[in-house]
């Protein structure tokens, strides 16, 4: 059977600007996906998403070009492979008068 | 064989067989054993800890201090220096990592009930680390600490770390047995000293009767300082200068749920008599609660350095 894992990785954090999640590691993990529950957008606002990778944990960089987005309430989900030892996602918030509460889950799975 | 032989010759082929299986010899079990993690083949139960939230799944209702303990990890030890160490048992770790955040505190706990009262051990293999600063600039040093090619400065960003319980039972008694190493004091000197908190730990629902509010990044455990004691005298443990040497360190902690006391704690070659401590019960009964047995392992940093506790594996056993 395979080994599967969902962290939360912000539960309900409002976010300003800009924001990176805390470093996770996921080497045994050969797939992994995001899931962003956005539970409220301020009127305006617009939330974009990178996923990072790191070796080490200290040092990161992205893993590919894809900026997610989100404008309004909603969950929205993107997958991520060929990752290293650790995954996080950078962010930022943008608008007139910028916020975002988030629940962002990992989904790792062997 | 008679019958009075039966026991002695059963505990010593148990012995025989416990000390001939390389993944039991290093643990030294009670009678029956309840949980043997070995975090190779996943978190094996050790979950994030949260506080309660309301009806309606409301997540704002959970204290600011219980409601960000941060998701256990399972890691295979790397490091930036020389790439993975891997864990003492294969490849993986239990990893808790606290926020960058002065007085933050990431937990696992693990969810089980009582069927039976008696002694109760939990042992496990661990490590402690800071997280590893890199181009950082001015004093080579930190707290109490300066870099002299031995003793590191990161050893002194590392704060503490603790095993607990939470239990109930014998019509909602809810009561925690803790041991917690202070690594270092909250304005970071060294210490290496074990401790015990002489309170209960605050409730979400004390919260919500008005009895207590804590803030963010509180010590959940017991949050004022005052409220832990020593036990023992100060131990020094490995560290191993740097804060990307990893070294594994034996736990065994015994409690009685039949006295609702501590027994003993052994951590290497130490072994600290805990059975005069007091174990303060929580004054009211606890619905829902009916022979809760739940263990838990923290970690928290004194520092606002991330600070980890790496679990290789926990074994829990019991005399019941």
């Amino acid at each position: 059977m395979r080994q599967a894992l969902t962290a939360v990785l912000e539960r309900d954090t409002t976010f300003t600007g800009d924001f990176a999640t805390e470093p996770y590691e996921a080497a045994w993990a050969g797939e992994a996906r995001w899931f962003v529950n956005a539970l409220g957008v301020s009127s305006g606002a617009v939330v974009r998403m990178v996923t990072q990778i790191s070796p080490d944990g200290l040092t990161w960089c992205d893993l590919d070009g894809a900026e997610h987005e989100i404008a309004g309430p909603g969950l929205v989900a993107w997958p991520v492979s060929h990752f290293g030892q650790w995954l996080r996602m950078r962010g930022t918030v943008t608008g007139d008068d910028p916020s975002a509460t988030l629940r962002i889950y990992l989904t790792a799975k062997s | 064989m008679t019958t009075s032989e039966r026991p002695d010759t059963a505990a010593a082929l148990r012995d025989a067989i416990v000390s001939a299986d390389p993944r039991l010899s290093k643990f030294s079990p009670l009678r029956r054993i309840l949980v043997h993690d070995d975090f190779n083949t996943g978190t094996h139960g050790w979950t994030e800890l949260i506080g309660n939230y309301n009806g309606v799944g409301d997540l704002s209702t959970v204290d600011d201090h219980m409601r960000d303990f941060r998701p256990p990890q399972l890691s295979n030890c790397t490091f930036f220096d020389t790439g993975t160490h891997g864990a003492m048992s294969g490849s993986y770790a239990l990893k808790l990592a606290t926020r960058p955040y002065t007085g933050h505190t990431a937990t696992a706990i693990r969810r089980l009930t009582m069927s039976g009262r008696g002694l109760l051990q939990i042992e496990a293999y661990l490590t402690f680390k800071s997280e590893a600063t890199l181009g950082g600039e001015g004093q080579d040093q930190f707290g109490d600490v300066t870099w002299d090619g031995n003793l590191h400065p990161s050893e002194a960003q590392f704060g503490c770390f603790t095993v607990a319980t939470d239990l109930c039972g014998d019509g909602g008694l809810r009561y925690h047995t803790v041991a917690r190493y202070l690594n270092t004091t909250l304005d970071n000197n060294l210490a290496r000293q074990w401790v015990y908190p002489t309170v209960p730990e605050p409730t979400p629902r004390e919260h919500l009767e008005g009895k207590i509010k804590l803030a963010y990044a509180a010590d959940f455990t017991a949050p004022n300082p005052e409220d832990w004691k020593p036990f023992g005298e100060p131990q020094e443990l490995c560290y191993n200068e740097v804060p990307t040497k990893v070294n594994w360190h034996y736990l065994r902690w015994v409690i009685d749920t039949s006295a609702r006391r501590n027994v003993e704690l052994q951590f290497n070659d130490r072994i600290y008599d805990m059975s005069a401590l007091p174990v303060p019960p929580y004054e009211e009964r606890y619905d829902s609660l009916e022979n809760l047995l739940n263990f838990y392992f923290s970690v928290r940093t004194h520092s606002g350095v991330r600070n980890f506790l790496f679990l290789d594996s926990v074994l829990i056993s019991t005399e019941w």
